[in-house]
Order: structure tokens, then C-alpha cells, then sequence
């Protein structure tokens, strides 16, 4: 039976030319756990925000959308709220009030649910998501995973039959994602609640889904189980790269038989296909010289009574280097950051940014022409209403890095996508023109396609002689362009070493390629790179 | 009886609104001298003497009222020294003391009243007056500690790019007002999603129900009905004592009448101490057991 029925639904936003949405159609059975996909503009806020009546945008609509055989325009606003579950990206701005208890309460109120009913869905909800810990703390107290489950828990209160999430891991740490990832599993299996979610990270949630809806421009271009979604989208290279490694590699070695959609299954692929075909990537050697930033033995804590965020860490990096600080959350990588940028002073240790040490330089002078630093939240750094006007006084070389940034000039820099202004704030924090370039996670919520362009801007300022340092989550990313890599735990940084070394020794901490082929391909990280050193056979193959 | 801390919101704001009336609207010395010593030992068995800065704050209220009323007011006879042909006054003096002595009393009140009202506390009464305005209230909490938050990140990011400057006044007024207007962008963004949110719980949709999480019960009666009663008491007995200094200090404590008074206001003043001390006791108590 089908809780949503989709049929030729087309939207156009109020003076905008074209349809945002055009010729939608699609439905979705009670249960069913559904992935929406799609490069950034393709539609999918969109579309998702047409199936909750409460943030339907304003514009011309046309075609039906039916929630349980009811057009969804008289479904009425308490069962609208009640049954629609609706959990969105940014975790913060998602919270209503000052306390756990409060927010989980505060749908049930809008409801006006009676008081003891109340009280046993708190306790309920607040056992099943082990929120049960924390219900007393204060909301701006939490991490940023526990205000996701925040509000997914105080959507689910309300017993939602359908639960639509736009992106909710985008802003999470790798960690908090998968664990984000799994209680919806646990929600959709053990509950039956029907999922539709759109995210750019398919890795962990393709394997759970039942449905793949892939959007372009407005248009459904496929929809269906991901195992035959994911092998019929090879020549739709935009898409492709947004998929998880095991459906690159697949496309990538020419792939017959049934895609895989997870490492299990890729690796299964992988053996079948090349059996004890063993080979090495070559690594090339490079030369460290002239080094730019020096860290010595640095140690830092907020105050005398904490105990050190940092301690003790030694690093150096050369010139025209990409250097990326991988770590999980807490084990200081930001605060290292911030040290290297002079935003903290450490306690004890030495900073030498071109031999010469960080305290000697005025402030001025250190911000101009010499470091730059990306924050995580680039949104603190736009100040002017239109990209055009923040890109004001920025040289003709940052226009030529952005020269296909028209159609977007004239926006407001908030509209932009997270990719988008990615981008700009890079574009901002380069017009001072410096020698290093520091980045706080700067893949953080932004699509395949923005990072793979971020990835190719970020190693032609390398070409031009710029040092980056970035501290990241994302390994793919790093795979992409560090040259070299190093782990930070508990204060410290550990093995500072050549990337695809560094991820071909780790066995957790490394890329999704890297799990699947690393029995038989050594040292190979990217599925580019598998492809390429495995060609020759891959071209016996179909001879 | 129960703790200060476990009563019902409703309950503890009728006994300090009792007790601060009677204080703010009674002239007697010895109702300030009860209520400070009460307010006082409340204060350090609910908190310690932790709170330095607080500490130094009620001193200083008290020298000031206590000094500066000597010098603005000269009426009273006993004239101590002239200065710039001003005489000050013995009982000005002492008048400046005992007004001191209420001023700190109310302001050692006010603490442990904002100390037993949580945010939740202030939350359930207002709410009770209209669920929005609660709702309103809770927002802000949130927004408070968020926006400041938000600021610290602005200024870093500003500084790391070479915008925020603080070499000479001027600049730093431009940095200023420049992380102002990010601000402002910032919150009205902010504001459209949470709004976003809220819709999509089903705010407006229809009458607002409300999450009660304290009880009430006959402890709460007790306290409610006791800090009116003594209340009462104190202001019908209050009449037989009196506490002059202009012209001239006076002090009239007229027979049964006037010690009922002081008695139930001292009662009404300690409330707190006596639920605590019972408190403490009951503990101990229930140790020895175990």
C-alpha cells in the first residue's frame, strides 16, 4: 500500500524562469526506506519540503501529491504535524528551547496532548534514543550529534508514520553520522516507520535503503532498488562520483554482474573479478625542503586547572605541500589549527611561520600576505549582501579560480549552497594573497561535485607555490589531494606521513577504496588509481 | 517539609513575596535586622559562602547606604561633626545603617530566590499567565549563551582574515560594528529555520498544551498557608512596635502585641533555615540506618 503518491508534480518558484520540479512522479510504500540523491540545485530540498504542507514554498504547482490516498493540500494541520516527521540539516537552528526535556515536550504541546499522556511519551522517547542521560542539560550543551538525535527524537515524539530528513548527517562527524545512520535503520525496521532522506553521503546509508531516487535538474532520472540504480547510472559522470566507492570502482573496472553497494560486497567483486592478481601502486617520492611552518613541541589547555588539549606536538610543513590532520572529534586537531593560525597562544613551545617566530609578527602583518585561516563555519566570514560586493578588492587570479561563479553574483551569500560557500569563503580568505593557507574541515556538508572542484582549486593554488594545511574528517578527501597526512590522538600528532602510506598502513582510519582493494592492490587509495594500475587487464578483458 | 529547592515554584514565590513585601513596606529596624539575619543564614546553608563577587557586592551596598545618607540628609539633633557648614547627624547615621541593613537583606533575597527558581521554575509560573509568553522566555534562554557563542566565532574568523582590527580606536569601532552586522544577518537566518521548525511541530496549528514537571503537594499547601498567615500576623501586630530617628531616635516595643509581631515575622524570616536544617537532619538521619 502506498503512503505517498507522486504523480507529474511540477514547481515553479515565483520569478524564476524555469521549473524547479518538473514532471515528478514516484510513490512510496508504508515501510520503505527511501534515498534521495542529487547534485546541489538538482531539487531535493525542494521536493522534499513539497511532501510537508507546513514548509511548502510559495510558487506555482502543479501535478498531486497524495499522503495515504489524501491529497496532501486537506490533510489537516494536526495530523500534518503529527504524521509528517520533518528533521533538517543544520542541528542547531533546528532547536527551539533552552532545555532537552522542553524541546522533547514542545511538539506534544503544539498538539495539545494531555499532560500523563505527555509524561509517558518523554520517558518512551527519551528511553529508546538513550537520551535518558542527558534530559536534564541545557540544549546549547550538547555536541552536535546528540541535538541531531535532539531533534529526531523530539519529531519522532509525535509518532510520525513518515519521516522525512533533508541532509541531516551533513554537519556530523563521521562517527556521529554512522550512529545517526543506524537509529534510523533501528526506527525503519523496528517501528516501520517510512524514511525518505536526501544525503550526499551514500556510503553507510545504500546498503539500509530500499529505494535510490536519483534527481536531476528537477527531473527523475532513476528510481529503484540501489543495487540496479547504482549499476545503471555508469555514464552519468556527475552522479556516479557522489556514489560510494564500491560503485565507482565497479563503473571504473567496466563492471558486469550486479553492483556492489557496500564494502562487503565490493570486496567480493573485487576478488572475483582480479582473483591473486597482486600489484603496487607506485608511490612517488617527493623531497621535503624549505620548511614554512615549524611547530615545536607546543602544548596547550584552556585553563591551569584542564587538562592539555595539546601536548607536546611537533610538526613541520614544506613548502608547496597539501598537508592534511585527520583525527576524531575532541583529539585536538581544531585547536592545533587555531594555534598555528595565532588565534591561541599555547603555553609552552615555539610556532615559526618562515623561520620567524608567530609572536614576533604584528597582527596585521601576519593576516596579510602570509596566513590565511578557513573557519569551519564559513557563514562568519560573509559580511555584504551580494557575492559580487564580498568579492570586491579580491585580485584577477581569484576571478579566474572562480570564473564560473556568474549565474550565483548576484545572490546573497546565504542563499548559496554549503559547496557554494565553500568556495566564496575560500575566495575571501585568499585575497589577502598568503603563503599558508589553513582549513578547518573544509569538505563539511558540501556535495561530490563541490568538492571535487574544491580538490582541483586547492592543488592548482598548490601549484602556485601556496602551502595548505587542512584538518579534516574526510579521507576521501584526503586521498584526493594531501601529500601528506598525519593522525592527531589525545593531544598529540601521530605518524606524519606520505598519503597513500598513511592510508594503506591504517586499517580503520583509511579510505572506503582503500578497505576493499588493499588485499590484492597495495598502496592504492582512489578508485582513479585502481583503474588506472589495473587498465591493462581491465582492456585483456574485453578484447 | 522539604527541602527549598523541591518546592513547587507557585508555593516559593508567595513566601518571598511575603516576606519582601513586609520588608519594603515596614519602616521597623528590627523586621530588617530578622529578615537579614534570616535571609543570610539561608543563604549559607543553601549556597556556602562561595560567591566572593557577590560577597563584596553587599558589602559595598551596605557601606554605601550607610555613608552617603549621613552626608545628604542632615535632620536629627545630635549633631557629631559639621563639614562645609553641613552637620552630620548621629541619626542619620544610624538611619543609614538600618536602611543598609534592608538593602542587603532584600538583595541576599533576591539571590536565593533567583537561585531556587531555575529557568524550568520560571518557566511553569509564566506559563501558567500564557503558554506563548513561556515559550517566549524559553527562546530567549536559548539564545542568550547561542548568540554569544556565535560572536566569539565571528571576531576569530575576522581576525584570521585580516579584518578585525585593533591597533587604534577607529578600528576597532568599524571591527565592531562590522561583526554587529554579521550578527544580524546571522540571527535573522537563524530565525527563519528555528521558525521552520517549529511550524513543522505543529506550532499554531492549534491551543498549546503545557509539560508540567512539578508537583504540587500538601508541603507546598503548608508553606503557602504559613508564610500568609505569618504574614498576617506581622502586619496586624506591627503597629505596636515602632522604630523613629528623625528628630531623634526612638524605639517602641509596646507590650505582647509587638513580640507576637517580631516573633512571627523572625518565624516567616527563617522558614527557609527551619526546612533545611529539618532537611539535613532527616538525612543524616537516614544514614545512620543504612
Amino acid at each position: 500500500m502506498e503512503i505517498l503518491e507522486i504523480e507529474n508534480l511540477s514547481f515553479t518558484y515565483p520569478e524564476s524562469k524555469c521549473e524547479t520540479l518538473s514532471g515528478i512522479s514516484f510513490s512510496v510504500n508504508y515501510g520503505e526506506f527511501v534515498t534521495l540523491c542529487g547534485g546541489t540545485g538538482s531539487g531535493k530540498t525542494t521536493l522534499l519540503k513539497m511532501l510537508k504542507p507546513e514548509l511548502s514554498p510559495l510558487g506555482k504547482k502543479e501535478g498531486t501529491v497524495k499522503y495515504s490516498g489524501k491529497e496532501l493540500n486537506i490533510v489537516s494541520a494536526k495530523q500534518s504535524a503529527g504524521e509528517i516527521g520533518y528533521v533538517m540539516q543544520n542541528p542547531e537552528q533546528q532547536i527551539v528551547t533552552d532545555t532537552v526535556l522542553h524541546e522533547l515536550s514542545f511538539g506534544l504541546e503544539n498538539l495539545g496532548t494531555k499532560q500523563n499522556v505527555m509524561r509517558r511519551k518523554i520517558a518512551e522517547t527519551a528511553s529508546y534514543f538513550g537520551i535518558s542521560q542527558w534530559i536534564d542539560k541545557k540544549t546549547d550543551e550538547l555536541s552536535g550529534g546528540q541535538k541531531q538525535l535532539l531533534n529526531l527524537a523530539s519529531v519522532m515524539i509525535m509518532s510520525p508514520k513518515l519521516l522525512i530528513l533533508d541532509e541531516p548527517t551533513a554537519q556530523l562527524d563521521p562517527v556521529s553520522a554512522e550512529e545517526f545512520i543506524g537509529i534510523l535503520k533501528k526506527i525503519n525496521s523496528e517501528l516501520g516507520v517510512t524514511i525518505i532522506i536526501s544525503e550526499h553521503r551514500l556510503e553507510g546509508i545504500l546498503p539500509i535503503s530500499d529505494k535510490l531516487l536519483i534527481l536531476e535538474n528537477g527531473k527523475v532520472i532513476h528510481f529503484g532498488r540501489p543495487g540496479e540504480v547504482a549499476g545503471n547510472i555508469g555514464n552519468n559522470r556527475k552522479i556516479l562520483e557522489a556514489m560510494p566507492a564500491s560503485v565507482r570502482l565497479y563503473h571504473m573496472t567496466g563492471g558486469e554482474t550486479e553492483c556492489p553497494i557496500d564494502i562487503k560486497a565490493g570486496k567480493r567483486y573485487i576478488e572475483k573479478r582480479y582473483g591473486s592478481n597482486v600489484r603496487a601502486y607506485p608511490v612517488a617520492e617527493r623531497a621535503l625542503k624549505n620548511p614554512v611552518l615549524t611547530v615545536k613541541k607546543v602544548s596547550f589547555r584552556y585553563s591551569r586547572n584542564d587538562k592539555d588539549i595539546l601536548s607536546e606536538v611537533n610538526l613541520e610543513v614544506y613548502e608547496r605541500e597539501i598537508f592534511c590532520i585527520l583525527g576524531a572529534n575532541g583529539s585536538g586537531k581544531t585547536t592545533l589549527l587555531s594555534v598555528m593560525a595565532g588565534l591561541l597562544a599555547p603555553y609552552t613551545g615555539k610556532i615559526e611561520i618562515n623561520g620567524k617566530n608567530i609572536k614576533k609578527y604584528r597582527s596585521g602583518e601576519l593576516y596579510n600576505h602570509c596566513l590565511s585561516y578557513l573557519p569551519q563555519d564559513v557563514q562568519t566570514l560573509f559580511m555584504k549582501n551580494t557575492v559580487a560586493e564580498e568579492l570586491e578588492g579580491a585580485d584577477t587570479r581569484i576571478s579566474e579560480l572562480f570564473s564560473d561563479m556568474e549565474r550565483i553574483i548576484e545572490m546573497h551569500p546565504y542563499d548559496l549552497s554549503g559547496g557554494e560557500q565553500q568556495i566564496l569563503a575560500l575566495a575571501k580568505v585568499i585575497s589577502t594573497n598568503p603563503s599558508i593557507l589553513l582549513l578547518d574541515e573544509p569538505t563539511k556538508g558540501i556535495d561530490a561535485q563541490s568538492k571535487k572542484r574544491l580538490t582541483a582549486i586547492l592543488k592548482k593554488l598548490r601549484e602556485e607555490g601556496m602551502t595548505i594545511i587542512a584538518v579534516t574528517h574526510d579521507t576521501e578527501f584526503s586521498a584526493e589531494c594531501a601529500d601528506r597526512c598525519a593522525l592527531s590522538f589525545a593531544g598529540e600528532l601521530i605518524s606524519a606521513e606520505e598519503t597513500h602510506r598513511f592510508f594503506a598502513e591504517n586499517s580503520f582510519y583509511t579510505t572506503p577504496t582503500s578497505r576493499i582493494v588493499r588485499d590484492i592492490a597495495e598502496n592504492v587509495i582512489t578508485p582513479e588509481e585502481f583503474s588506472e594500475l589495473y587498465s591493462d587487464s581491465d582492456k585483456e578483458r574485453e578484447l | 517539609m522539604k527541602g527549598m529547592k523541591e518546592y513547587n515554584p507557585i508555593s516559593l514565590t508567595v513566601y518571598f513575596l511575603s516576606v519582601m513585601f513586609i520588608v519594603m513596606f515596614s519602616m521597623n529596624t528590627f523586621i530588617f535586622l530578622l529578615s537579614f539575619l534570616g535571609a543570610l543564614t539561608s543563604y549559607i546553608i543553601l549556597k556556602g559562602a562561595k560567591e566572593k563577587g557577590f560577597m563584596v557586592l553587599i558589602l559595598l551596598s551596605f557601606l554605601t547606604s550607610s555613608l552617603i545618607n549621613p552626608i545628604v540628609s542632615h535632620n536629627g539633633v545630635t549633631v557629631l561633626f559639621v563639614v562645609n557648614d553641613n552637620p552630620i547627624t548621629l541619626e542619620a547615621f544610624l538611619y543609614g545603617i538600618s536602611a543598609g541593613v534592608m538593602i542587603t537583606a532584600v538583595m541576599i533575597m533576591f539571590r536565593i530566590y533567583t537561585e531556587l527558581m531555575t529557568s524550568e521554575k520560571l518557566l511553569y509560573l509564566f506559563g501558567g499567565l500564557s503558554p506563548k509568553l513561556a515559550l517566549i522566555l524559553s527562546m530567549s534562554l536559548r539564545y542568550i549563551p547561542l548568540f554569544g557563542r556565535q560572536i566569539k566565532k565571528v571576531i576569530m574568523a575576522q581576525k584570521a582574515s585580516g579584518q578585525y582590527n585593533t591597533e587604534s580606536f577607529g578600528d576597532r569601532i568599524k571591527s565592531g560594528v562590522r561583526v554587529f552586522s554579521v550578527m544580524v544577518t546571522w540571527a535573522l537566518e537563524n530565525g527563519i529555520i528555528t521558525a521552520d521548525s517549529m511550524t513543522a511541530r505543529g506550532y499554531g496549528a492549534m491551543k498549546r498544551s503545557r509539560y508540567k514537571s512539578f508537583r504540587f503537594d500538601t508541603a507546598d499547601i503548608v508553606l503557602i498557608i504559613l508564610s500568609i498567615a505569618l504574614a498576617c500576623v506581622t502586619v496586624y501586630c506591627l503597629e505596636a512596635t515602632q522604630t523613629l530617628y528623625y528628630p531623634k531616635v526612638e524605639i517602641e516595643i509596646n507590650g505582647l502585641k509587638a513580640y507576637t509581631g517580631l516573633f512571627s515575622f523572625g518565624a516567616l524570616a527563617f522558614l527557609p533555615v527551619i526546612a533545611e536544617v529539618k532537611e539535613m537532619i532527616k538525612w543524616k538521619y537516614l544514614k545512620l540506618k543504612i
